[in-house]
């Protein structure tokens, strides 16, 4: 029996030792490599400015040569949680650019980064006065009447509940990812956020904001194996693929780009969405105004990533139902949470559909 | 001594862990001796299947999440008592904490809430007045 064909993992040929080491020596070259890419990283590929600035919140207008095609206006509503530039992250990882390319007048809502003395920031301030009055402005600035929506995980449910209360703004939604009903518990998240172990008033009378740290390792720990191992094990196995190392650069710029979230709105979340599931069931209260998903009458599309792991799709399918619209369309994905927006197979097959799908609902120019 | 103590209580999620390694390396076919390029590979999808499987099982039990729940406990205790601490030190030197800061910002909120709603009421009270008077306006010319 030859020794060399039979495989034994515990010993090597001094052939199969001499290609390690070459790969080993390889990896090492390209270390100057790795490290130019990680300090030249762009993130954000199509050109914006700012045009409207109320406190820490600002909007972005997206700028291109593309004639405009549609007057209903897109506005991206991101979540609380991290920067909105994940709809955008590098040229061929671009929501936004789907949207701008098939000449819809894009903008995107940026949240700011709320300071220790933004702790008192409610639904109420978010939704009704941030996301209002940046909705009145572009109806404003466009002269149209009625804008369309897209908001992206916290951001979704951000948009359908203003969706819900003033109807009359609102053209076309579109949810990506969007928890809107916690009546599963099954996934970590909802497991944490719950009261038995999670006391969201006592942490908030400490910290203020919801510190960015704390929701990091929160995010990190959900999928620990793939984040803290299998990341790194895919980092050295492509060190010496530049193309590969500007994706992953651009991605890390974004995962740790984190953000607190204002206290309140915070526990607002934890308690009203979490622990007690108020916006399925009508009972959530903003500034003093019922939520009722009913009065949403607008055309819905409702986008699922089937592998999330932060938004299952339990919490995001009971919407179609739960709203008074007849036009009404769901699509589940084959992505995880983050893939929905920078995930190849999403930029190929998903986003073409959803602009179709807008183009077709929304005013010609 | 207690039959019931276990000193080897780390051996039970590892045996497990392996145990489930091993039946997922077996139901994919993947097996010595004959080796592919992807061989390794495909040992090394398999253990971090099977440990993302153990560590989600892990962070789901009873014990992960008390142990959660007192190290939030402890952490916040301890912020709480730093804070009290400072709070005490900068009043002591006349100086504000942030606990000042935070009462003046809920001070300068419940103003500016007082204020919206004193401004919105005057809008629909305008908004009143003039429905009023274009309503009469017609009769106006008429007369």
């Amino acid at each position: 029996m030859s020794t060399t064909s039979s495989f034994n993992p515990w010993f090597m040929s001094p052939d199969e030792m001499m290609g390690h080491w070459q790969t080993f020596l390889n990896k090492l070259t390209a270390m100057p490599k790795v490290a130019a890419v990680a300090k030249n990283v762009k993130v954000g590929a199509t050109p914006a400015k700012i045009v409207r600035r109320e406190d820490i919140v600002s909007l972005m207008q997206y700028e291109s040569d593309v004639e405009k095609r549609f007057e209903t206006p897109l506005l991206f509503v991101f979540a609380l949680v991290n920067r909105p530039y994940i709809l955008d992250l590098r040229p061929n990882k671009s929501v936004i650019a789907h949207f701008v390319n098939k000449g819809f007048d894009t903008y995107n809502l940026d949240w700011g980064v709320p300071q220790a003395g933004d702790r008192h920031l409610g639904l109420k301030d978010y939704v009704l006065r941030y996301l209002d009055n940046t909705v009145d402005y572009i109806r404003q600035q466009t002269g149209q009447d009625k804008i369309n929506l897209l908001g992206y995980c916290m951001g979704g449910t951000m948009t359908a509940i203003y969706a819900a209360l003033r109807p009359e703004k609102v053209k076309n939604l579109i949810l990506l990812t969007a928890p809107v009903d916690w009546s599963h518990k099954e996934n970590l998240l909802s497991l944490w956020c719950d009261e038995k172990y999670l006391d969201i008033d006592k942490m908030l009378d400490v910290y203020g904001n919801a510190p960015p740290q704390w929701l990091q390792g929160s995010f990190l720990m959900l999928k620990p194996v793939q984040n803290l191992v299998e990341k790194y094990v895919n980092f050295w196995e492509n060190m010496d693929n530049e193309k590969w190392l500007e994706d992953f650069f651009a991605m890390e710029t974004w995962l740790n780009d984190n953000i607190p979230v204002a206290g309140e709105v915070f526990r607002e979340f934890v308690k009203s969405m979490f622990q007690q599931n108020q916006l399925i069931k009508g009972e959530l209260n903003v500034g003093g105004e019922r939520v009722d998903l009913k009065q949403i009458t607008q055309p819905i599309l409702n986008l699922i990533a089937e592998n999330d792991h932060l938004v299952p799709p339990n919490q995001s399918l009971t919407f179609n139902n739960a709203v008074g619209s007849t036009d009404r369309k769901t699509i589940t994905f084959p992505a995880g949470h983050i893939g929905m927006a920078v995930g190849g197979k999403a930029h190929r097959d998903l986003w073409p559909e959803v602009c179709d799908w807008l183009a077709e609902r929304s005013d010609p120019v | 001594m207690s039959t019931n103590s276990n000193p080897f209580f780390g051996a039970d999620p590892f045996s497990r862990f392996w145990t489930d390694f091993m039946g997922k390396m077996s139901s994919a076919g993947i097996a010595p001796p004959q080796p592919t390029p992807d061989f390794l590979k495909d040992i090394r999808r398999t253990f971090f299947d099977a440990m993302a499987e153990q560590a989600d099982q892990f962070m789901r039990s009873e014990m992960f999440l008390n142990m959660m729940k007192q190290g939030v406990e402890s952490s916040l205790a301890w912020q709480q008592m730093m804070a009290q601490f400072m709070q005490k030190g900068l009043s002591a030197a006349q100086m504000p904490s942030k606990a000042d800061t935070d009462y003046f910002v809920v001070l300068l909120r419940g103003m500016e809430d007082r204020i919206v709603n004193r401004l919105d009421d005057l809008a629909s009270r305008v908004e009143n007045l003039e429905t009023n008077l274009s309503a009469s306006k017609p009769k106006a010319v008429k007369a």
